[in-house]
């Protein structure tokens, strides 16, 4: 009797979620009713989505933890800065995709399945708004697989090439390979301590009855699924291909928002689960089952080293794209290394500027693909004359995504070092500085292609409507913006910080 | 001493070593001459038609998992159906949203056309190279089998 009393008052925390769910399901209903008129799905999908924003925004200030059973203090759901901070980074990401898609060429193709498509983006959006609230082991694999089943079909939606299946094959098996660990890791600590929620785990770590060893063992598994979706080095292997073989619009979606609640799950995991106590400068002291922060470091240089080096022969900008997003996993993986609320102010700031460049840089490449069927970067000759406002605006993305000074990017790294500098950890911010010069290799050969290679016969002039042309403008001029002009951004992270401790 | 685990452990021991030692202490002792017949794979005595990697239709899956959907609700609604009175309007209602939820799937399903079973109209092929193809699979297997 109590536990469901308990429940009903905890609705209150969840009305965004309702909201997007009863979104999902209209969806589904427009697609049954008005079979022929599909036109109107995203619009309903768009003020779904506003509306759930709103309420996001409406419980900005709120803190609180939601689904508690019986007497419990702690449940199954926290409501707190740091999950609506994430909340609304999947939103605008959400919505951006779904004016993307009305841009690609592959999903107007697959006009007749639309209502399918709209309805698995928001499935996905649904299951990463439970990841980052999530603070219980249960709730965390349900969202987890949630977001996972949607986006394993959404990878080879299109159904339009072999490698369109092959992504999503792949990414099937490793997805399922890494949540059987997952689960199999979760059972071993429900068994270990009779409880899954991360409070209580908290708690009787402290106590500390619980043999660390098999606690250790289990945790390791629990970072396969979790390193997986944020595609961490050594779980990277599928990101390249699952990225090069989906719909670019679905390659966006992966790059930002799944690794965004990827990585909001794994901070808020290790924060609520192993903190003993965070002292007033804001460093996190961490339960000695392992060496938490050599950890995080050997992983984060090894996935942002993989992740440039691999980059650097791709000619594909698609999975040049993918590579650089798995080097950018590891600088954000190095805020979180550092500790401490400032690292965490870093990794906030930075992935609310990685939302923007890189989501602006996979556009321009749809509307350039949707144009020469390509992403070769061979077919990218001389594209900087032709088509100056796609060829500027790319310029920008990729100077931002390399993290030099006019450009937004610049700002994200440069809190990002200056969290590592004064955490002492100069070794490593040396590191990581050379793998951006590493990057900028990259990065700019494509602006080697664009601008210093003359056009030849086959280089084509992309000319974007008006409606795409809003959109560039959109993304380019908060990343110019940023970089000057970055107090709100900041400002906003730093309110958000907040993440529901006992 | 062992614990509960152990035991368990020397019982997953005892199975694979008496497998393995059952498979070569077989191997040892028997007469060994094969023939053609004995390597082929069994089918009911039936000599073999074609390859095993024979194409399903893709809607007995669709029907299964049809099935399964409803089976598994099945077994949510009983412990429902046994304690909602005790919940007053709003266990009540939980039960109506979900059988409303996958009474719409339903209708996706039933309106897109997955629960009939008619053979869709076959697309044109070009039967040239259909043919080429098929006499290849033939010999193949013809070829496979003489071997």
């Amino acid at each position: 009797m109590m536990d469901l009393s308990n429940i009903f008052n905890s609705i209150s925390f969840v009305i965004p979620e309702i909201a997007l769910s009863i979104t999902i399901v209209l969806t589904v209903l427009f697609d049954l009713i008005f079979d022929k008129d599909k036109k109107i799905i995203p619009y309903i999908v768009l003020v779904g989505l506003l509306v759930t924003g709103y309420f996001v925004f409406a419980q900005m200030d709120f803190a609180n933890f939601g689904f508690t059973v019986g007497d419990e203090k702690y449940g199954m759901f926290t409501l707190d800065g740091f999950s609506n901070y994430f909340k609304i980074i999947i939103l605008v990401t959400t919505i951006i995709i779904i004016f993307f898609s009305s841009h690609s060429n592959e999903i107007i193709k697959t006009f007749d399945r639309s209502g399918e498509y709209y309805a698995l983006l928001l499935g996905m959006a649904l299951g990463m708004m439970f990841m980052v609230s999530a603070s219980d082991l249960i709730l965390i694999y349900l969202s987890v697989e949630l977001l996972s089943l949607s986006s394993y079909v959404l990878t080879g939606f299109t159904k339009l090439s072999e490698r369109n299946a092959e992504a999503s094959l792949k990414y099937l098996i490793y997805g399922s390979v890494s949540s059987g660990l997952m689960l199999f890791g979760i059972s071993i600590v429900y068994g270990l301590t009779g409880t899954t929620n991360l409070y209580e785990l908290n708690t009787l770590l402290q106590a500390g009855s619980i043999n660390l060893t098999t606690l250790g063992f289990s945790l390791i598994l629990i970072f396969v699924g979790i390193g997986y979706k944020i595609s961490a080095a050594p779980f990277h292997f599928w990101t390249p291909d699952v990225y090069e073989g989906a719909p670019i619009s679905i390659t966006a979606y992966l790059s930002v928002a799944s690794k965004a609640a990827g990585f909001a799950l794994l901070i808020r995991f290790i924060k609520t689960s192993f903190v003993s106590y965070t002292d007033a400068s804001g460093n996190w002291h961490l339960l000695g089952i392992f060496d938490w922060q050599t950890l995080l470091i050997i992983i984060a240089i090894l996935t942002m080293t993989l992740g440039n080096f691999s980059a650097l022969s791709q000619s594909n900008l698609k999975r040049m794209l993918a590579y650089s997003s798995i080097a950018h996993a590891g600088y954000l993986l190095l805020g979180l290394a550092v500790l401490s609320d400032q690292g965490l102010l870093a990794v906030l700031i930075y992935f609310f500027i990685y939302m923007i460049m890189n989501l602006g840089a996979f556009f321009i490449v749809n509307l350039i693909a949707n144009k020469i069927n390509s992403e070769d970067i061979h077919d990218y000759d001389g594209i900087g004359y032709t088509s100056p406002l796609l060829g500027v605006s790319l310029a920008i993305f990729l100077v931002s995504l390399t993290g030099l000074p006019p450009t937004a990017g610049f700002i994200a790294k440069l809190y990002l070092f200056i969290a590592l500098v004064d955490a002492n950890m100069i070794t490593v911010a040396v590191i990581a500085l050379l793998n951006t010069v590493v990057s900028l290799y990259y990065y700019v050969r494509v602006l080697k292609h664009m601008y210093l290679n003359k056009a030849n016969e086959s280089t084509q002039a992309v000319i974007p409507t008006l409606q795409p042309r809003i959109i560039v403008l959109a993304l380019v001029i908060p990343v110019l913006l940023f970089g000057i002009y970055f107090t709100p951004i900041v400002s906003f992270a730093q309110n958000c910080l907040n993440i529901l401790t006992k | 001493m062992l614990t509960e685990f152990g035991k368990i452990f020397i019982f997953i021991l005892v199975a694979i070593l008496f497998t393995i030692i059952a498979i070569y202490a077989a191997k040892l002792i028997r007469p060994s001459r094969p023939t053609k017949e004995k390597l082929d794979v069994y089918e009911c005595g039936e000599n073999i038609e074609g390859t095993p990697w024979v194409k399903f239709n893709i809607r007995f899956y669709v029907v299964a998992l049809i099935f399964l959907i409803f089976d598994v609700e099945v077994v949510l609604l009983f412990p429902w159906a046994l304690t909602y009175q005790d919940y007053g309007i709003y266990g009540f209602l939980v039960g109506i949203i979900f059988l409303v939820v996958l009474g719409l799937g339903m209708a996706y399903e039933w309106r897109k056309g997955d629960l009939e079973w008619a053979r869709p109209t076959p697309k044109k092929v070009d039967v040239k190279f259909e043919k080429k193809n098929l006499l290849q699979t033939n010999s193949q297997i013809n070829v496979e089998s003489e071997n």
